[in-house]
């Protein structure tokens, strides 16, 4: 297997998507269906006292109003924290209506559903709340005595300490900086808001079309709700429009669609608005991140200190770790201490959004890493490379690994932390240099024009692991020699149709036109949460399982068969030969075709499933994808809009499985970096709390006109160490480092070093 | 359409229509159109009931004992719809809750992120800004209606080669902005192309992606 699967198919989805025929969440067309519109909080703490709802309640079309007052109320789903990513996630965990207080401004209060859409928002504007205040807790500063130090996230550690920092940043022969980075609530927005179709088919029955990238946590959870068998919960989801994170956990719309659903005793509509989006849906924490970094005068590292602060709410558990993720994978020193502290506050409920940790702590790192490239006069590329690190710099090997180890290879052989897996983060920076033209740099800042214009070139490290979970897969081979994959996962526009379609192609030994691959229904195989970058490698894996158990299947009918060429033989002599043929490894000249095999059993069809397993780690290494990105700016000093004219991105994720998708993911990543470098923050009123950026038009994303051609390569060979496919996965990585990139950048045109995102204009006056 | 053939735009003209209010003959339409869901209100239910008998193609409606809605018809993709709508609804919600023509899509419900834009008499429009109501004879595409039957537009064929598109959930409204800015003449470099574009949010980040194929497709049709 090469490190690029054949040639590069277009999307097997994009002509149901250019048509407008591919059907997302709520648009599915459910026979009296009701819409619900929702009555939010406007203020960030205190208590609901009354709601007022006679004039609602007369208005023309309302079925019904929904609040703690009267909702059917769902139980609190017990899903332990260890079992969310099999489970079902929750960031937040109240479930909504519950009671009368108020944790954030934004909070669903009530629920209107109406006949159509316009009858439940007129008569949801005609619903009076009053409230009983309290002064709400609404920065780091306001929730400094509530703040906490957390151990772990999502099962590993987050505070870390190797070596003594103290010494290494009190020794006056070492070069050293320390700088402290922010970042401001990023708000996920995919264009798709996210919405919930809730059709209680009978009174312990329910379906749901949620806009999810987890149907079947969505499934598990609202079984949990509402003491439901969770087969009795179906959970329907083809097409995702985006998601970046916010789709990821169960969000209150989820429940307060089923109760809604449930009160009104008709199918219930609920499109979360974009208002709705920077509050009930999480977003990603304002950082503030501080780093201190020492080196020898050569460049080598001695010390790294990253302290990141980060926000949470009231009712959420989440922790953004942009010390662990970044400055505890990325270089090779002999000291490093991370520490993270979050502090509750009340304002809507953090998440993950892409690359959570990953992508602030790697803007810090790596603005960080560029400053002291400057302090040292080291170039950028040169200093990273003095610092690279073979192996994990923070994690250590298993004891039991150390053990097999010792006992093979004597005492000291053991490694005292695992090395990573095909890497190849060198190849990265030396082609994107040569691509970009990197050795033309002056890198004096201020030094490079373009007409009246100022030029920067900039570039960063970009870094992600590689998530393995388990999943599930069921293949139907027919007759005519076409198959049907099925796997509940989910495509957020990440091109797992394809990549899926493609690797099912390969593993079975079908052509790729006769195999169809489905998601996104609780009815098939489970498949975990689309997220972590971990879909192509998790699903790829149970696809490559499948594909065994089907051959397998085939060669005991072929065995049984005294037609065929392989009777007799030992099933276990027998394998795929070639596409559609299965063979004797011991005798090449006997081998079967799939579809005669069938036929002469007088079978239409045969059909195989996997049985959802733990999942095997191989710990004796550390998987881990790497990129490097290399950017120019351009800037009008006058007026100081910074654009980004040119990228050149390399990445290192193992197999590309899908070329077209996974270069559209690589960019698609950067160009998100380049709305946080320059222009995404989601502002708070700083007295109520209430989000001051509330549409598209005031949280900018970037727009076609602020993005340039990107170049993308990937570099590197499969890594089968990880799984079968040798894919790690490529969602997440792209973002990564991008807006480091940018920032560096700007500062080598303009000499000002803006550690506050966004960089707009203002502060570069 | 021949490229060259399209009118030399200025590009201000059509801010003007943009501007409902304040061009002459769309204003005066806006006012009759809304005389007309007042007049419909006084009648009340039983008049609608009779106008319903003389529909083209009668959708059925979940609220039709609702005596606040109305019956319009519209043209959509070439096809006449006659429907009984409540007349606060957007030309977007008439499509996709009633009509059941989902591929224009809610991506804001504000006018932001384009993802809903249609066809107006060949002009792009955001079809969330606008009510149904007030588009009684017009010619209005959606994505349904770019293809030519089977055949795809050259423009969603080139979408789908230089993969302009991740989620597709902006793909339609996308597209048929690509299509509108074609016979703008608003394609004749990559700044103009991005320029033009940029009314179309892509939170995948596909931009240079749909450059591409705008001008594929440009090249194309010319």
């Amino acid at each position: 297997m090469g490190n690029v699967v054949g040639p590069a198919p277009s999307r097997v989805d994009g002509r149901l998507k250019v048509t407008g025929a591919a059907k997302y969440s709520v648009e599915f067309d459910v026979p009296n269906c009701a819409h619900g519109w929702t009555i939010e909080s406007n203020i960030a703490k205190g208590k609901i006292l009354s709601i007022e709802t006679k004039d609602a309640q007369s208005a023309p079309g309302v079925l019904v109003i929904v609040s703690h007052l009267n909702a059917p109320k769902p139980k609190q789903p017990a899903v332990k924290e260890s079992e969310a990513l099999t489970k079902g996630i929750r960031n937040e965990m109240r479930v909504p209506f519950s009671d009368d207080a108020v944790h954030y401004a934004g909070q669903y209060v009530a629920l209107v559903v109406a006949k159509t859409i316009e009858q439940a928002r007129h008569a949801a504007s005609l619903v009076r709340v009053t409230y009983a205040p309290e002064d709400p807790l609404l920065t780091m500063e306001d929730a400094e005595h509530k703040a906490v130090k957390p151990k772990k996230n999502l099962g590993d550690n987050v505070q870390i300490k190797k070596g003594d920092v103290d010494i290494a940043l009190q020794d006056s022969n070492l070069v050293k900086i320390e700088q402290t980075y922010t970042t401001p609530t990023e708000t996920h927005n995919p264009i798709e808001m996210s919405g919930t179709i809730a059709a209680w088919e009978a009174d312990d029955k329910l379906t749901l079309y949620d806009a999810t990238q987890f149907v079947k946590g969505v499934q598990s959870v609202l079984a949990g709700a509402w003491n439901l068998a969770p087969d009795n919960v179906r959970v329907i989801c083809p097409f995702v429009g985006g998601a970046f994170g916010c789709k990821g956990a169960v969000w209150p719309h989820v429940f307060v669609a089923a109760s809604g659903a449930k009160a009104a005793g008709l199918p219930v509509k609920l499109h979360v608005t974009r208002r709705n989006m920077f509050v009930g849906t999480g977003h990603r924490t304002p950082t503030r991140q501080t780093i201190a970094l020492a080196a020898t005068r050569d460049g080598k590292l001695q010390a790294m200190r990253h302290v990141s602060q980060t926000l949470t709410s009231p009712v959420g558990k989440y922790v953004e770790s942009c010390g662990a993720r970044s400055t505890g994978v990325m270089y090779e020193s002999p000291s490093i201490w991370i520490e993270e502290v979050i502090y509750p506050v009340n304002i809507g409920t953090t998440t993950f959004m892409r690359a959570p940790g990953e992508c602030p702590g790697t803007y810090a790192l790596e603005c960080a890493m560029d400053e002291l490239s400057y302090s040292l006069g080291i170039d950028p590329v040169a200093l990273r490379l003095a610092n690279h690190a073979d192996n994990h710099p923070t994690k250590s090997v298993p004891w039991q690994e150390v053990l097999k180890e010792t006992f093979k290879e004597g005492i000291g052989a053991a490694k005292k932390t695992p090395a990573f897996s095909a890497k190849h983060l060198k190849e990265c920076y030396s082609l994107g240099a040569e691509k970009f033209g990197w050795a033309k740099r002056n890198p004096k800042p201020g030094s490079t024009h373009d007409g009246d214009l100022l030029v920067g070139w900039g570039m960063a490290t970009a870094t992600y692991p590689a998530h393995k979970m388990s999943a599930a897969a069921k293949v139907q081979l027919r007759a005519d020699g076409s198959a049907i994959v099925q796997c509940a996962t989910h495509d957020l526009g990440t091109g797992a149709y394809t990549a899926l379609t493609q690797i099912a192609s390969e593993q079975l030994g079908l052509p790729f036109e006769k195999v169809k691959f489905e998601l996104g229904d609780t009815a098939f195989p489970f498949g975990p949460v689309a997220g972590g970058s971990n879909t192509t490698g998790t699903v790829g894996t149970a696809i490559h399982e499948v594909a065994q158990l089907l051959h397998s299947a085939l060669a005991e009918l072929a065995v049984k068969d005294s037609k065929s060429p392989l009777h007799n033989l030992s099933p276990n002599d027998i394998a795929m030969a070639a596409p559609g043929q299965l063979g004797s490894k011991s005798d090449h000249s006997k081998s079967d075709a799939y579809i005669d095999i069938l036929k002469r059993a007088g079978r239409d069809s045969i059909e195989v499933e996997t049985k959802l397993k733990e999942m095997e780690e191989n710990k004796k290494f550390a998987f881990q994808s790497w990129g490097a990105h290399f950017c120019e700016v351009k800037i009008d000093p006058l007026l100081p809009r910074v654009q980004v004219s040119r990228v050149v991105s390399v990445m290192n994720c193992g197999r590309v499985v899908s070329a077209k998708t996974a270069r559209s993911q690589i960019m698609g990543g950067f160009v998100m970096g380049i709305g946080m470098a320059l222009a995404e923050a989601t502002e708070y009123d700083p007295k109520t709390g209430m989000p001051a950026t509330r549409n598209l038009a005031d949280y900018h994303v970037a727009t076609n006109a602020d993005v340039p051609l990107i170049d993308v390569y990937f570099v590197g060979e499969p890594d089968f160490a990880f799984n079968p496919i040798g894919a790690r996965g490529m969602g997440e990585i792209g973002i990564t480092g991008a807006a480091a990139a940018v920032a560096n950048a700007v500062y080598h045109a303009t000499g000002k070093r803006v550690r506050d995102l966004p960089i707009t204009p203002d502060k570069l006056i | 359409m021949n490229e060259s053939d399209a009118p030399v735009d200025s590009g201000l003209e059509e801010f003007d229509e943009l501007l409902i209010l304040s061009n002459l003959e769309t204003r005066r339409k806006f006012i009759k159109q809304v005389a007309g869901t007042s007049a419909a209100i006084t009648i009340g239910p039983a008049l609608l009931s009779a106008a319903d008998a003389t529909a083209t193609s009668q959708i059925a409606s979940p609220s039709k004992s609702n005596s606040d809605s109305i019956s319009m018809t519209l043209k959509i993709n070439g096809k006449d719809y006659t429907v009984d709508l409540d007349p606060r609804t957007t030309l977007l919600d008439a499509l996709r809750e009633r009509l059941h023509l989902t591929g224009s899509k809610k991506g804001c419900d504000h006018g932001q992120c384009g993802a809903c834009t249609v066809l107006v008499n060949g002009r792009r429009i955001n079809s969330c800004l606008t009510l149904a109501v007030m588009h009684e004879g017009d010619e209005i595409t959606t994505i349904e209606g770019i293809a030519n039957g089977d055949e795809l537009h050259p423009m969603q064929t080139a979408f789908i080669e230089h993969d302009g598109f991740q989620c597709g959930y902006c793909t339609p409204g996308q597209i048929c902005s690509a299509v509108a800015l074609l016979k703008e003449n608003h394609a004749n470099s990559d700044d103009e192309i991005r320029e033009f574009m940029s009314g179309n949010l892509c939170r995948c980040g596909a931009y240079p992606n749909i450059l591409a194929a705008i001008k594929d497709a440009k090249t194309k049709s010319t």
